[in-house]
């Protein structure tokens, strides 16, 4: 067999080599041999029982107030499939006057529906048919007692290969310690990655023709760090792959060591390590990895894909349980920071030439004030533990800092008049990310109790380079001379009115950059969990005195490239 | 026997989250109730039924209750698709 590569999106660094384990809904066989007219009393019965099985799980879900209000209505139109009597009554009809078996007849039924949506032409009703494709599954998988048979196959060694997966699904295998995920389809940043990217599970997603070139139980290579699956390896790359799995697992272990270790530099400066998260989800790991609370909480899964806005007793639910589950480690919440673009299916957001300059970040909840003053308020809320603070994003000036604190007092004074209780002393913070930011930080330092600096949009705004434009991709210089410059006036001017500076980008976790950062003067680092003790190696091996003196250097030098250079000399300098 | 006219006023139209509103309160009631969309014509009790309709914003539906406790099943209907099923 000649070894074969296939291309596909990288959602987590890592490699993993074992065996493919397919998973694909679309192919529970199903018996079509008809039944004895004297057995279909018996699948009767079976029917009415699977069904009610099937309901009575739906309800814990229903239930269960963790799960986002979003959810929970999807899975009671589940429900409501289940009960239908147009549903029942075609089951029924197919099993007593075809003799058809019951997982035929369900399957038949499913069908019939899948082509009724499918002839529309009105796109919100051909996506629905997801939903009855899981409610067949789920009901046929109970019935053929599928679902256990699923996990059952999946084992330390295992490669899940699969057409797509639902985050819970991503949880659930996750926990039969799997070695890597492969999904035909799927994107970087949908919800199913970002819980594997936090989990350090190695996954590619969106490799066109996985299925059909994959077989089971063939030993497959996922490279997560060349964004490729290997198939059929030659001896020489599988040893090649193998001292690669090996370092890294190595590194790992020795990671996994600094668990309990705490962040403090060989000179004894305490650094507080915080993780970003995206999902709710993502705080098991936030625990695991034994971080000290949240730098960096988005908010943003709450208002993308959805048909409504999240009321303000939804967001208050979400934001209290992290914050009282990381209570007293402090849990920063940013308000909505997204490109006006995303949100086209709940505000009325006109085309623009020029997004990333455009309708973005504070400027949306600026222009909307009753959905800012509802996440506002939920956040006020939230903080019964005293231990949660509010960012806001895309901040240019002071004046978006001054009205934004109008709006939060006035919220004060509607809740205490609701009689709610809450802290209400609660720190406010910029992001430093747009250029006039950073030329104006001694004045928002004075209005803000911290200052937190996204380095991929400063980057991106001070060197005008778009991130996602392939084409000019070489501009994008982490370490060009004005990004260093930036953040130490930045930390310059926050420290001169006693208040501290973390970085939130992805620089923080970059292990190039970390003791940079440090020697600059950065007093928090906030990174995703998944990569919490990598930057805390770095953390404990810097001596920021002796990188502040290089940081001072490096900021003489005049191009990147020196400065990129001098950088790698620096391992002999320590 | 009660039919009354409504127009769609939510813009999503008759998605998954009405639907399962229109059902829940309709199989709340003994009455029958069908709704016909153009030439179509389906049970109201029937999430997948409403789904089918595929109506959008704009259209025009005749609601039909047909029993005991008709005029309570058009009235909480008719009050539902007023409130544009909570959406802003």
């Amino acid at each position: 067999m000649i070894v074969k590569r296939i291309k596909g999106i990288s959602v987590s660094d890592g490699v993993a080599i074992g065996y493919a384990r397919i998973v694909e809904k679309e192919h529970i066989h199903i018996e079509t041999k008809k039944i004895s007219k004297t057995a279909v009393n018996k699948e009767l019965k079976r029917f009415h029982k699977d069904v009610e099985y099937v309901i009575n799980e739906l309800n814990i879900f229903i239930q269960d107030d963790s799960f986002s209000k979003e959810n929970r209505d999807i899975l009671t139109t589940h429900k409501m499939i289940l009960q239908d009597p147009a549903f029942i009554k075609r089951v029924k009809e197919l099993i007593t006057q075809k003799l058809f078996s019951l997982e035929h007849a369900v399957s038949t039924y499913f069908t019939e529906v899948v082509n009724i949506f499918d002839a529309m032409e009105n796109e919100y009703y051909s996506q629905r048919l997801t939903d009855f494709e899981d409610v067949a599954y789920r009901l046929l998988s109970h019935s053929m007692n599928k679902s256990k048979d699923v996990l059952a196959k999946l084992d330390d060694k295992s490669i899940l290969i699969m057409k797509n997966i639902t985050p819970s699904f991503v949880t659930k295998v996750f926990e039969k310690n799997i070695r890597g995920l492969c999904t035909e389809k799927g994107s970087k940043n949908s919800h199913s990655s970002i819980i594997a990217r936090s989990m350090n599970l190695p996954m590619l997603v969106g490799i066109s023709g996985l299925l059909e070139n994959i077989n089971e139980g063939e030993q497959i290579i996922v490279d997560g760090n060349n964004g490729e699956i290997i198939i059929f390896p030659s001896s020489n790359v599988l040893a090649e792959y193998k001292s690669i799995y090996l370092q890294e697992s190595q590194q790992r272990k020795k990671l996994q060591k600094l668990i309990n270790v705490k962040a403090i530099t060989l000179d004894n400066k305490e650094i507080t390590l915080m993780s970003n998260i995206e999902l709710p989800e993502e705080i098991d790991q936030v625990i695991k990895n034994n971080s000290r609370g949240i730098g960096l909480f988005r908010t943003e899964f709450l208002f993308m894909d959805t048909e409504k806005l999240p009321t303000e007793e939804e967001q208050y639910k979400i934001y209290k349980k992290i914050a009282e589950t990381l209570a007293p480690e402090p849990v920063i919440i940013r308000t909505i920071d997204v490109g006006g673009d995303k949100l086209s299916s709940i505000l009325n957001v006109v085309h623009e030439e020029n997004p990333n300059l455009g309708f973005r970040g504070i400027r949306i909840s600026l222009e909307n004030i009753p959905i800012f003053r509802r996440q506002i308020r939920a956040i006020l809320r939230a903080n019964t533990q005293g231990n949660v603070k509010i960012m806001f994003p895309m901040i240019s000036g002071v004046e978006e800092i001054l009205q934004v604190k109008k709006i939060i007092e006035e919220c004060k004074k509607e809740l205490k008049k609701k009689k709610i209780t809450f802290y209400e002393d609660i720190e406010i913070g910029a992001m430093i990310e747009v250029p006039s930011a950073v030329i104006t930080s001694d004045a928002l330092a004075e209005e803000c109790d911290f200052l937190s600096i996204g380095t991929n949009d400063l980057v991106q705004y001070l060197l005008a380079v778009d991130r996602d434009n392939e084409s000019i991709a070489s501009y994008y210089k982490s370490c060009h001379p004005s990004v260093l410059k930036a953040i130490k006036q930045t930390v310059d001017n926050a420290h001169a009115k006693g208040i501290k500076v973390a970085v939130c980008g992805e620089m923080a976790s970059d292990t190039q950059y970390v003791k940079l950062l440090l020697g600059l003067g950065v007093d928090e680092l906030s990174v995703s969990p998944g990569r919490i003790l990598m930057t805390k190696n770095e953390i404990i091996n810097c001596h920021v005195q002796n990188w502040a003196e290089l940081a001072e250097e490096l900021m003489e030098l005049k191009t990147s490239d020196e400065i990129y250079e001098r950088l790698n000399d620096s391992k002999n300098y320590e | 026997m009660i039919r009354k006219t409504i127009v769609i006023e939510n813009k999503l139209g008759m998605h998954a989250r009405p639907a399962t509103m229109i059902v829940k309160i309709a199989s709340k009631f003994r009455s029958e109730f069908r709704i016909i969309k153009g030439d179509m014509e389906i049970n109201g009790k029937s999430i997948m039924g409403v789904m089918t309709l595929a109506a959008e914003y704009g259209s025009e539906l005749e609601l039909i209750a047909d029993g005991v406790d008709e005029e309570y099943l058009i009235r909480e209907i008719t009050e539902l698709f007023a409130s544009k099923f909570g959406e802003e």
